[in-house]
């Protein structure tokens, strides 16, 4: 018997110790784009593989975070799908929130979103586990990427130059630019960014950090 | 959610309607504001924003790191009012891994200083704090403080605050090494902990832990990630053990000058070196010995050149090993520190009146050693050739000091598997015309027949010695005193006796005076310490220390700091022609700045970090500053007194 609760408590410490060794990645502009595979909220498996020849956008969500929010209400974000995905790119929306943790949502809870807040996204990926995001080195939520045909990582960083702080909440979103949207031509004809890194803004990503 | 905006905005209204609210429930924090205002004709005085946050919530630094982002305050007060902006307190590190963020969790007070003019009297003093608040998740919250200055109330956890604020400097010297910024800083105390908090929010990746190691009693060294290595500079604040200092930093340089710049510029240095007034006559006599070799036999003169060669680069490795082995021991040195010790410069003189005297003489010197041991007729007679080689070296030292400060300076702050190439070519330049004389022999055939205007040039050769031994005797008495310098002059005297008998007696006895002369140095010798304490007296400059330019700039006072030491010759140069000069002077105190002198004549570990922040491990160096720069400017390194009063302008 305490041969077994030794065992039992062994079992929960060792995960502590080493679950610790979490390391955010620090992916560069113009190369190649880490490649992952994950389940989609429709319970199929979305790899990055699958759009070779098709350019993709990468978005960091978590519904509950008050930039992601604003975006949302606003309708700032469904018009970046939008325009994006007219465009023929991908929209993959990432959730790297771990179970419990705000913004961490069933498939179904995603789907839900995605029909109320008219959202547009390709696929909603759940990456319950945090290893796509941080492949990416997603801080925030939102987060962004873009990702040319070929698969090189084009842009990595805010979704516009608004930036944190009450800032992000007193000013209107028709006096920003947008990261995202005015590059998309730029990705598609192959042009070199003028933006293509920047600082990512908005709450921080739930991983799993216990 | 949009509910919960409307609550907010409707929150806020009922806020800012109520005439004084103090302090202010937000939600997950209690805000209020305080001051330490003491009597009503004060003109300037703090007020605080204090937040009692609910445990475990936490609110961010002015760099929040990986996400989150700084309070912001809107002040409203009457005209003739004016708040500063927030002094920022010592932040936390507060880890969400693998996110790391910086700021403040439990009882915390943002200090803010206010001046007023006397016109109006004091009134009310409100402000609207907008704030993002997390735990796990984040809201933002906020507060409309209103504090009545009419009824005098100060808090004296405001002073508290303010007393624990991060305003003193620390000296810093940072270096790129690979991925890793190494920041090398002093403390008085032991320190078990140091954290650096970047201002800027784009160049570091944020990490849980410095890299933190003591280099030496009061030296430690941490170490931080970079994301980009093209930055030049950086400031943010120093947390030892839990107390913070203010450091601001440039990085210079690193990327300016690349490894084959250095390895080319310590070519063109070495190649320079052999005019140099100490080194050209030993130079000159080798290609002499060529010369009366005849351009006959071309082997020998390249086999001779070569072990020349030889001798030269032997001697360059032997001085790039010890500095590379100095450094590994964890000293700071810099070049022409080997003159900082009176011993050194004490032997250097003798050898300089040595040489001096012998080329007055008949003697060849290097034969004449060789004598003890084999036959002077034998063709293969190639230690000379090296040792010529050595010599020219130990001789060029001094001479290398001043003029090869770029190329050496850069070698000294590489790795070492930089500093090997460096002095290797500054060594390849040095033996260059041999090098060259070897693969073509039959050039010396261009330079004039050997005859008697031989001897007469060699004789002249003797007074640039001499006068080299003049300045290192200067040096000496700097450094020690006037009687020592007396003791030094006897053995120049005992040395010149005993060249005199080698040069005029056949027998072995001859040499009984160089026995003497040996053995009376050592007894002098013994007695010097390494490195002596006395310094180079100037009456007209204040002294300096690693705090003197963070505390001047902070007191908005103009400076020049020249950076000299006795043994530095450029320095003393430029100290007759320029810095002593009337028209200087009088334009220092007219313009009303502070002269300053950092004397390194003796070890000094202090300047020796004063320079690296500059790049540089020699001098001269002359840095200047006024009210208005944006950071202190490097004066040329060789001045006039014009140019000097002009690059003050």
């Amino acid at each position: 018997m305490k041969l077994v609760l030794n065992l039992l408590i062994l079992t929960l410490i060792t995960p502590m110790i080493f679950g610790a060794q979490i390391v955010l990645q620090n992916p560069k502009v113009n190369e190649l784009a880490p490649t992952f595979s994950s389940m989609d909220s429709n319970g199929s498996v979305v790899k990055l593989s699958d759009f070779v020849g098709t350019p993709v956008i990468l978005e960091w969500t978590n519904h509950d975070c008050p930039y992601v929010a604003r975006h949302y209400e606003e309708n700032n974000m469904q018009t970046a799908q939008k325009i994006a995905r007219d465009k023929g790119f991908i929209w993959l929306s990432v959730i790297s929130s771990t179970p419990g943790d705000q913004g961490h949502v069933s498939p179904k809870k995603a789907n839900e979103l995605s029909l109320t807040r008219n959202a547009y996204p390709t696929h909603v990926l759940l990456d319950e586990s945090g290893d796509i995001g941080m492949m990416y080195g997603a801080k925030t939520t939102p987060h962004m990427y873009i990702i040319d045909a070929q698969g090189i990582l084009r842009y990595k960083g805010a979704i516009d130059d608004i930036g944190s702080g009450m800032k992000f909440f007193k000013t209107s979103f028709a006096d920003a630019t947008n990261y995202i949207n005015t590059q998309l031509d730029d990705v598609i004809q192959g042009n070199s960014l003028k933006v293509a890194s920047t600082i990512a803004y908005g709450c921080s990503v739930k991983y799993n950090y216990d | 959610m949009r509910h919960m905006r409307n609550t907010f905005l409707a929150l806020s209204i009922l806020f800012c309607s109520l005439i004084v609210a103090n302090p202010v429930d937000t939600g997950h924090a209690k805000a209020s504001l305080i001051t330490n205002l003491q009597t009503a004709d004060q003109e300037s005085f703090y007020v605080g924003i204090r937040l009692q946050m609910q445990e475990g919530w936490h609110t961010y630094w002015e760099n929040p790191g990986d996400s989150g982002s700084p309070f912001e305050a809107i002040w409203k007060t009457n005209t003739s009012t004016i708040v500063e902006n927030v002094q920022w307190p010592t932040p936390v590190t507060i880890p969400y891994p693998p996110l790391m963020t910086y700021g403040y969790e439990g009882d915390i007070i943002f200090p803010f200083k206010v001046f007023r003019s006397m016109d109006e009297d004091l009134s009310k003093i409100s402000v609207d704090v907008d704030f993002l608040i997390c735990a796990d998740i984040c809201i933002p919250e906020q507060a409309s403080l209103t504090l009545d200055l009419t009824s005098i109330n100060p808090d004296p956890l405001l002073d508290i605050a303010i007393k624990n604020l991060p305003t003193e400097f620390i000296q810093t010297h940072s270096t790129l090494n690979g991925d890793q910024l190494q920041v090398t800083f002093k403390s008085s105390k032991p320190l078990s902990t140091a954290y650096l908090f970047p201002r800027e929010n784009d160049l570091f990746v944020y990490i849980p832990k410095h890299d933190f190691i003591q280099l030496n009693e009061n030296t430690y060294q941490i170490s931080l990630p970079i994301l980009k290595s093209n930055f030049e500079s950086f400031s943010g604040v120093l947390s030892l053990d839990g107390k913070g200092f203010q450091f601001k930093e440039k990085i210079q340089s690193i990327a300016n000058i690349s490894l084959w710049q250095a390895i080319l510029f310590a070519l063109i240095g070495g190649l320079i070196l052999n005019l140099m007034p100490c080194v050209f006559p030993i130079i000159s006599l080798k290609v002499l010995s060529f010369v009366s070799m005849g351009g006959d036999d071309h082997r020998k003169i390249k086999n001779h050149a070569l072990t020349f060669v030889g001798g030269v680069m032997s001697t360059f490795l032997a001085i790039a090993t010890a500095l590379v082995i100095i450094r590994a021991s964890g000293s700071m040195i810099g070049w022409g520190y080997q003159l900082q010790s009176p011993v050194v410069v004490g032997i250097l003189t003798l050898i300089m009146l040595g040489i001096g005297l012998v080329l007055l003489t008949n003697i060849n010197i290097a034969s004449g050693l060789t004598t003890l041991g084999s036959n002077v007729q034998t063709q293969n007679n190639y230690s000379g050739s090296f040792f010529t080689g050595v010599l020219a070296v130990v001789v060029a030292s001094p001479c290398t000091a001043p003029f090869m400060g770029a190329a050496v300076g850069y070698a000294l702050l590489q790795p070492s598997f930089a500093t090997l190439p460096i002095f290797l070519s500054l060594g390849l330049g040095f033996a260059g015309p041999y090098l060259i004389l070897a693969l073509k022999p039959e050039w010396i055939s261009a330079l004039p027949k050997p005859g008697a205007w031989m001897e007469t040039l060699k004789q002249f050769f003797a007074f640039p010695m001499i006068a080299t031994a003049l300045w290192l005797m200067w040096v000496f008495m700097v450094q020690t005193s006037g009687d020592t310098l007396i003791e030094l002059l006897i053995l120049g005297l005992i040395l010149g006796a005993s060249i005199w008998m080698i040069a005029t007696f056949k027998s072995h006895w001859k040499w009984s005076g160089m026995l003497i002369t040996l053995i009376a140095a050592f007894q002098i010798f013994n007695t010097l310490p390494v490195s002596s304490n006395n310094l180079l007296e100037n009456s007209s400059a204040d002294s300096w220390n690693l705090e003197t330019e963070s505390k001047l700039q902070t007191e908005n006072q103009a400076y020049l700091i020249n950076f000299t030491a006795a043994w530095c010759i450029t320095c003393q140069t430029n100290e007759k022609t320029a810095f002593s000069r009337t028209r200087v002077q009088e334009y220092l105190i007219s313009q009303d700045i502070k002269y300053i002198k950092a004397d390194w004549t003796n070890r000094n570990e202090e300047i020796a970090i004063g320079l690296a922040r500059y790049e540089r491990t020699g001098i001269p160096l002359y840095i200047f500053w006024k009210p208005g720069m944006n950071s202190s400017k490097i004066l040329p390194a060789v001045i006039t007194e014009d140019l000097l009063i002009r690059s003050m302008q």
